[in-house]
């Protein structure tokens, strides 16, 4: 059972038009018989990992190998060993069910009779052995997922990977797709999965071990378990109501991290972070063909640099129109990025609209922000009272405050929100970062 | 090293052979486009010969009756434009999702582009099949047993213009990223080849500066190959028509195997 399956060392993507590091230096294997879980927010390089696995692209630096075959020299050989489903569906919907399987098996090389055989096995599989001489077109959403599945399995690859499979998806067709995995992993098939996904129940569900993507990097790896264990003790949710004077929060967060027993304090909570870049942008018509991926990696590392952002605004006009059309709250964050040293840098046009909302022009927005804080801390019951103590002693309200076990959202969260922290040397400075971007990004 | 990570695998025929099939397969049973591919040549047909059955054109001195002339040229026009709309069914796929799945396929991108162009020349080759029995059927080409080796000898010489026109629409269906651009391909690039191609007028009858233009016109030779077969008589030596039809045909397949190896999927 341990055969590594998929071999991956110091894999590195650096995007050629752009100059964006996509993924830096990661390792990992799997091994036969496992689910293997990518998680992490939108950007953050699972779909990058997974095009070059499937060797769609070449990657910059490292080695990676499935079925013992290397991805760069042998794409051929990777490509009979890999079932593929994409994170959109990929079916020719003016064909049959049926039909779809049958060429899919043909473009694999697998001769007539194995392959009858073959499509007729594997519709059973995901229980549409009487919908294959139905158009695809006529197909829901789930029987397109479950029609892709099949298609990945017919030429028995040693490895399937499936890309964000339950992506828009109702709650009862996902999970039915969620026992459908399980069922070939652990049934006499035992396949081998690797799946990317930004639901972290997902990955829990699923997975035998998660792999926790984040700005191109891995930051953990292990076993659901574990990694929950890594966070022993209680995680602390509070709610605020609406605050007026931000300034306050990172204030606030410095003070409870002095608590003893308190191990982190993060914005908001995981799903908020994993759903802060936007999935699709409006990009315009002209725009060349770019990994969306890219573009994604691209801005949130642009965001988190005010040097960066400036340059940006100064080279393209759809940057500073992305400025100027943002919401109130995005704009205040970007505002609050730049100090008035560097504010003469800046084209004049968001220049002023900066000085506009510094010098407080705009008012209206400050009603929707509800900050909420998620304490890590050793013992729930003993910091609580602490924790309540000094958000009374300021001036903010709390709405709600919750206490539970710490679940994978909390794991991700805080290492997703500590990867961030991290980068900045001042803590303060690292905190308002934090708030800005979750912000920019909703 | 580019980002592209591309099969180089030798062709493998049985994959041509189901794409092909896809291309015929796909066109037939999506009636809206067969029933509009008919009539839009039907109207051509009808509309134009009969307006045009008034002129005289003689070619080398030898009357022409004008359906006829009319007919022969429609019949290559059909190629021009099924082989550019053809073309466009990968945009679909390429917008649909579907071109990913071929894509991550183990099979080279020429195969890809073989199975997709033979698919549509065939495709092609029906339609201006069908155009020519229509003409035969109403009596445009007169009642002669020698229609027989004619319409024979009339299908390589089609599967030979169509190449060239087949990798022109997929060319541009890589490089195109949506159905908006569509417009702008048809009055810019089909409406232009249409129209001075000498299909619906003699050569000798316009001014010199079209002539000129004509020449330029790749597709003016295919349908003055198309008359040769049909109609025994042309303008431009059968010879010339043969390089020109080829060395487009070549130059086509080329560039769009080129532009379709470096197309991105994501």
């Amino acid at each position: 059972m341990s055969e590594k399956v998929i071999d991956v060392r110091n894999l590195t993507k650096i995007y050629e038009d752009g100059d964006v590091l996509a993924v830096d230096n990661i390792s990992f294997d799997i091994k036969k018989g496992e689910i293997f879980a990518l998680l992490g927010p939108n950007g953050a390089g699972k779909t990058t990992t997974i095009n070059v696995l499937a060797t769609l692209l070449n990657g910059t630096g490292g080695e990676a190998s499935v079925n013992h075959y290397d991805v760069s020299k042998d794409p051929d050989k990777v490509r009979k060993s890999i079932g593929i489903v994409f994170q959109e569906p990929a079916l020719d919907t003016e064909m049959k069910g049926g039909e779809n399987l049958e060429l899919h098996a043909i473009l694999y090389g697998m001769p007539k009779k194995e392959r009858q055989a073959k499509i007729k096995e594997v519709l059973k599989l995901v229980d549409l052995e009487d919908k294959a001489d139905i158009y695809v077109k006529n197909y829901s959403g789930g029987m397109k997922r479950r029609l892709e599945i099949a298609r990945g399995l017919i030429h028995e690859p040693a490895v399937l990977f499936l890309d964000e499979p339950t992506l828009g998806l109702d709650p009862q067709t996902r999970r039915k797709i969620w026992d459908k995995i399980r069922e070939l992993n652990e049934g006499d098939l035992k396949i081998t999965i690797l799946i990317t996904t930004h639901y972290m129940e997902e990955a829990d569900f699923l997975a035998d071990r998660i792999c926790i993507m984040d700005h191109g990097k891995i930051i953990a790896l292990d076993t659901s378990e574990n990694l929950k264990k890594q966070l022993s003790g209680d995680v602390v949710d509070i709610h605020f109501e609406k605050i007026e004077n931000q300034i306050v929060l990172p204030q606030i967060i410095n003070q409870i991290r002095e608590i003893p027993g308190i191990k982190n304090v993060s914005f908001g909570d995981a799903k908020e972070q994993l759903d802060m870049m936007p999935m699709e942008m409006n990009l315009p018509k002209n725009m060349p063909h770019i990994d969306p991926a890219m573009i994604q990696a691209r801005i949130r590392d642009i965001m988190s640099n005010p040097k960066k952002l400036i340059d940006a605004w100064k080279k393209f006009p759809m940057a500073s129109q992305m400025f100027l059309n943002a919401p109130l709250e995005a704009k205040k964050r970007i505002a609050n990025m730049f100090e008035d040293t560097l504010l003469e840098e800046i084209p004049v046009e968001i220049k002023n609209e900066i000085i506009k909302i510094k010098k407080g022009e705009y008012k209206e927005g400050d009603q929707d922000f509800e900050p909420k804080l998620s304490i890590s801390c050793e013992n729930g019951g003993k910091e609580l009272p602490l924790i309540i103590q000094k958000i009374n002693e300021s001036n903010l309200k709390i709405k709600n405050v919750s206490m539970h076990q710490p679940t994978l959202e909390d794991v991700f969260l805080h290492y997703v929100g500590s990867a961030i922290r991290e980068e900045s040397s001042d803590r303060v400075k690292g905190i308002k970062n934090l708030i800005q971007m979750r912000q920019l990004r909703k | 090293m580019s980002d592209l990570n591309i099969v180089k695998s030798k062709m493998n025929y049985g994959a041509v052979w189901i794409l092909a099939k896809r291309e015929l397969i796909g066109f037939w049973r999506s009636k809206s486009r067969v029933i509009s591919s008919l009539a839009q040549g039907l109207l051509f047909l009808f509309i134009f010969g009969a307006g045009f059955s008034s002129l005289d054109i003689t070619i080398d001195g030898v009357p022409i009756d004008s359906r006829a002339f009319t007919a022969s040229g429609i019949a290559a026009i059909v190629i021009l434009f099924t082989g550019v709309f053809g073309g466009m069914g990968l945009m679909r796929d390429k917008m649909f999702g579907f071109m990913k799945e071929l894509i991550v396929a183990p099979v080279s991108r020429n195969t890809l582009m073989l199975g997709r162009t033979l698919g549509i020349a065939l495709q092609t080759l029906m339609q201006v099949m069908i155009m020519i029995i229509l003409s035969i059927i109403v009596g445009y080409f007169g009642y002669n047993l020698s229609l027989i080796w004619r319409v024979i000898l009339i299908l390589p010489v089609a599967l030979l213009a169509s190449i060239g026109i087949v990798g022109m629409g997929l060319t541009i269906s890589t490089r195109l990223r949506d159905f908006q651009s569509f417009g702008l391909i048809q009055t810019f690039i089909i409406m232009p080849m249409f129209w001075i191609s000498g299909a619906l007028f003699a050569f000798n009858s316009v001014p010199s500066f079209m002539q000129i233009a004509m020449l330029f016109n790749p597709f003016t030779y295919s349908v003055d190959l198309f008359r040769l077969v049909l109609l025994g008589v042309s303008y431009i030596p059968f010879w010339v028509d043969l390089i020109v039809m080829v060395g487009f045909g070549t130059l086509l397949i080329l560039i769009g195997a080129r532009s379709f190896n470096k197309m991105e999927v994501t």
